[in-house]
């Protein structure tokens, strides 16, 4: 059970100063946590706010926590191959195989940042609409095919 | 007889896992009462008395339990668990080093290693805090012989005032003047006495934080056991272990990484252990 203790400290930390573009929206608790990431060098997202949700397991970090964006009002899930008009993020150090407990919450935000930033296409997955209609599973569950490493 | 123990014992194991602990605890004193050389009825019960908080049992079927198996890292692990509840921290850390040593030689991996990492630390507190309080009371039964020397001194010196007047060496007025002077010198006296013993103490304006570099990288957490990748970061043994249990890979640079390329941080080791020896037991629950 490392969870708890280690995102007790991981929320000390994270109230200090952030990397640019990185803001602590809410962390009620030690399961769920809301972070903002903004954009600033690519016009595809400049002037936007993206939300996202963290959750995580008593096995945090040795377990990866869920990472998606959440979409409301002021917060649209941003455009990109890799990110699904629902919020599910295909990037592999979310998952399973690809994290390492030296991660943290800002480390994960500043890495789907710079994802974002690196990015010139103005494009959904492949398969967005069938994947947003049927699928029930939760993000670390899927297994995504990195077939696409550039972007 | 011992196959009549063993069913006693799947008994009480059974009873442990619902949660009805006097009840295991009676069951494995039936086998034990049938078959008393079988070291795991002892810490099974250790275990059963351990929830029930009847320490003195617990400490009784450890050192059964070790004197029939001496490689007996639960039986060492209960007993640091007990020792400490009994507040013999000294003894607790101990015991619960060698449940750590022995637990480190099980294959694969156990997963007791991250509790009794945790247990050890846990020991070194109260270690620390056990002689923070006896310095705590020698400090205060100094300050207080001191407080009643400098009023010695105070009262004497009112006194010679007195003496002074009666041999009509000194006015009324004056008298009085010199007693109101020698008595608020006197208070000034304890009070800056005090407050030198309020600074000396640890809990005074200590700056609470733990150097990175003590650091675990994985649970945030002061190392004890720190072992060092081929990368020449440094890790609480326990915690990677974890990580390695999950994937075999170096935490930085992903590339394959076994328990058995984990090397101990001596040096980072006994400066970590120099920091929670000298005055830091906060640091535990830092």
């Amino acid at each position: 059970m490392l969870g708890p203790k280690r995102l007790q400290k991981e929320l000390v930390k994270i109230q200090g100063p952030l990397a640019p573009g990185i803001t602590l929206v809410s962390a009620e608790d030690l399961q769920s946590w809301y972070m903002d990431v903004q954009v600033m060098d690519n016009p595809i997202y400049s002037n936007e706010v993206y939300r996202l949700h963290f959750r995580f397991s008593n096995n945090y970090p040795i377990e990866a926590p869920e990472v998606v964006f959440v979409r409301d009002e002021s917060h649209p899930i941003p455009i990109h191959p890799h990110i699904y008009s629902n919020g599910i993020i295909c990037l592999d150090l979310l998952d399973s195989a690809g994290w390492s407990p030296v991660h943290n919450v800002e480390s994960v935000c500043v890495s789907i940042q710079s994802m974002l930033t690196g990015n010139t296409k103005r494009e959904r997955p492949p398969g967005d609409a069938e994947f947003v209609r049927s699928n029930r599973q939760r993000p670390k569950d899927i297994n995504f095919l990195y077939h696409d490493t550039t972007v | 007889m011992a196959h009549i123990a063993d069913q006693l014992k799947a008994e009480g194991n059974a009873l442990f896992k619902s949660g009805d602990y006097s009840g295991a605890e009676a069951a494995y004193t039936a086998a034990i009462a049938r078959y008393a050389q079988n070291p795991l009825l002892f810490t099974n019960r250790a275990f059963a008395r351990l929830k029930l908080r009847a320490w003195d049992g617990v400490l009784d079927d450890c050192l059964h339990s070790i004197n029939l198996l001496a490689d007996n890292f639960k039986a060492y692990y209960y007993l640091a668990e007990a020792q400490l509840a009994l507040n013999h921290p000294h003894e607790a850390l101990s015991s619960a080093l060698t449940a750590y040593e022995q637990v480190l030689r099980v294959t694969p991996p156990s997963a007791n290693v991250h509790p009794i990492s945790q247990l050890v630390l846990k020991c070194k507190k109260a270690k620390w805090e056990a002689r923070e309080r006896e310095r705590a009371r020698g400090r205060g039964q100094l300050l207080a012989e001191l407080e009643d020397a400098l009023d010695m001194l105070t009262q004497g010196e009112v006194g010679q005032v007195q003496a002074a007047l009666d041999r009509g060496e000194m006015g009324a007025v004056e008298a009085e003047e010199r007693r109101k002077e020698v008595l608020e010198a006197g208070r000034k006296k304890l009070e800056e006495c005090r407050s030198v013993f309020a600074i000396a103490d640890p809990e005074h304006g200590e700056r609470r934080e733990v150097p990175d570099w003590l650091v675990d990288n994985i649970s945030f957490e002061v190392m004890h056991d720190p072992v060092m990748t081929k990368t020449g970061h440094s890790y609480e043994r326990s915690t990677l272990i974890e990580h390695l249990k999950r994937s075999p890979t170096d935490p930085l640079t992903r590339e394959p990484l076994t328990v058995n390329d984990l090397r101990p941080n001596l040096a980072l080791k006994q400066a970590c252990a120099d920091f929670l020896e000298n005055n830091k037991g906060w640091v535990v629950d830092w």
